[in-house]
């Protein structure tokens, strides 16, 4: 064995050599581009991205620090295709030679595609689309916020739609810019402001453009500071076929931003028109409904009695007087019967037969007295159930009963007639109404012509 | 609830109500009267809720000390 003192070549310390080997590397591939599939990818502390790039038969170490990663939109994650610039060095610690990444891009599609469907897809999964979130829009917010570029033509357009929908808007613009760097950042601001000022309900509005353009609305802290946001919130961002985050987490999405003022408050000729509808329905439904009452009264009316209450109280006399005019008569009767068959038996009276005529006499009484008794119960019973025939008849027809639903009859203070027209009273007359339960006296201060069926006027 | 309390859509959904109310024949001419003025009141309520707001448009800002103030935008001397 040679000494190695012997060699010719350099004997290096490792760390010499793995130095030069980082030195040329460096000098070697200070720029590339290469394409693979991510795979054990591993993200210290949220800052230094390790992961490998791997092809069908081979892999690569790769590190993104994170000066780099921070500006990356997209999230680099497992089975991700990216094409990734940078250069090749070691780590001298390991001996291990790795491409230190200083750029990504995704393959296959866009940056902003992919970071807004990783975005999507993260904010779907937290709930943050969910219908049971979504706050309704107030039909008739006294004061609309729209945080929006005064300068643009978005302002104007909303302006205009609002103009023809609801004359006497209320409208708070909070001017932000809707495009650059901090844009998204200024949003969220203006939101927490048209919130603390105090407004019914927000629109976030912008153009359409590009979906760089948009950018602003797609960023996760504007979706939280939306989902998070206490006032109903409408987010019109772009044309029909732009859709943002913001859309899918605002309460409501509007195709443009016009359409945003048609949602954002009712038409108000429309909703008059509808309150005018309703009030002529209830009007005229009261109308009929009197109309049906005054029918079924005149059909009461109708029947005599109605006219004059007293009737039936006349009725009523005139059946009781013809009840003890009967009675008196009876008795009278009675008593001539009795009278002259007593003076009959006087004169069959003789001393002789005294005690035996004392004894018919006795008898005969009692017989008439049966008699008398009898009669006068059957007279009352039959009496009775006329009355009765006669009560229930009036309990049918009853005036009371109308009274409860709402009917009084008038009298004059100094007749018992019933008035119909307006015509039999003056103004100043004193009148009586009769209630179910009791009586007012009143006095006509005023006199008015009117037919029922216009007693409730419709006001248009 | 007070009828001055109610919000437009509430008064609206009540004023739907009553007309339904009202369309029952069995219904009492005292019970009808007072449908009838609970409704011309909440229509009136809902008439008044529209004439409400106060029709400008402000532009929100905030002040040299930081609170936030409207001031009136014309947007056609904005251009």
């Amino acid at each position: 064995m040679k000494d190695s003192s012997t060699l010719k070549s350099k004997i290096y310390t490792v760390s010499e050599l793995n130095l030069e080997i980082r030195k040329s590397f460096e000098e070697g591939y200070p720029d590339i581009w290469v394409e693979g599939e991510v795979s054990n990818f591993y993200f210290h502390d949220k800052k230094h991205m390790y992961f490998d790039l791997k092809d069908e038969s081979s892999k690569i170490k790769v590190v993104m620090f994170h000066g780099s990663n921070k500006n990356l939109l997209f999230n680099i994650e497992e089975g991700l295709h990216i094409l990734i610039n940078g250069y090749i060095s070691v780590y001298e610690k390991r001996g291990e030679y790795q491409i230190v990444a200083v750029d990504a891009r995704p393959v296959g599609k866009g940056s902003l595609i992919l970071a807004f469907e990783q975005l999507k897809e993260k904010l779907e999964k937290k709930g943050y689309f969910d219908l049971i979130y979504k706050k309704n829009i107030p039909i008739l917010p006294r004061r609309i916020g729209v945080a929006t570029s005064i300068g643009g033509a978005v302002i104007r357009d909303i302006i205009l739609v609002l103009k023809h929908r609801f004359e006497n808007f209320h409208l708070i613009v909070r001017d932000v810019n809707v495009q650059g760097a901090t844009s998204s950042d200024e949003i969220c601001e203006a939101i927490d402001d048209l919130c603390q000022y105090g407004v019914d309900v927000i629109i976030l509005a912008r153009g359409g453009g590009s979906l760089e353009d948009l950018w602003a609305f797609n960023t996760e802290k504007l979706a939280e500071r939306i989902f998070n946001c206490p006032v109903p919130l409408i987010s019109a961002i772009g044309h029909e076929t732009d859709y943002t985050i913001s859309d899918f987490v605002a309460d409501k999405r509007a195709a443009t931003p016009s359409v945003a003022g048609q949602l954002v408050i009712l038409n108000k000729t429309e909703a008059m028109e509808n309150l005018k509808r309703i009030n002529k329905r209830i009007s005229s439904l009261i109308i009929s409904k009197i109309a049906m009452l005054k029918k079924e009264i005149n059909f009461l009316i109708k029947k005599r009695m109605f006219i004059k209450p007293e009737t039936l109280l006349n009725k009523f006399n005139q059946a009781a007087s013809e009840f003890s005019s009967k009675l008196i008569e009876n008795m009278k009767k009675l008593i001539r019967t009795r009278r002259g068959k007593i003076s009959g038996y006087r004169q069959l009276m003789d001393k002789k037969n005294i005690f035996k005529k004392i004894y018919i006499y006795k008898m005969v009484t009692r017989n008439i007295d049966t008699r008398m008794i009898s009669n006068m119960k059957n007279y009352l019973n039959l009496s009775k159930s006329k009355l009765k025939l006669m009560l229930e008849s009036l309990r049918e027809k009853n005036p009371v009963a109308v009274m409860d639903r709402g009917f009084a009859i008038i009298y004059k203070a100094e007749e018992d007639k019933s008035i119909r027209s307006i015509n039999e009273v003056n103004v100043n007359q004193k009148i009586r109404i009769m209630l179910r339960d009791g009586i007012l006296n009143a006095k006509i201060f005023d006199k008015m012509y009117r037919k029922l069926k216009l007693g409730i006027k419709n006001e248009n | 609830m007070k009828i001055e309390k109610m919000s437009f859509e509430e008064s609206i959904k009540k004023l739907e109500e009553i007309v339904k109310e009202l369309e029952d024949e069995n219904i009492s001419l005292e019970e009808s009267m007072e449908k009838f003025e609970m409704g011309i009141k909440l229509s009136s309520n809902c008439l008044k809720k529209l004439n409400e707001a106060e029709g400008k448009i402000e532009e929100l800002t905030r002040s040299e000390d930081g609170k936030l103030v409207t001031r009136e935008l014309d947007l056609e001397k904005e251009n």
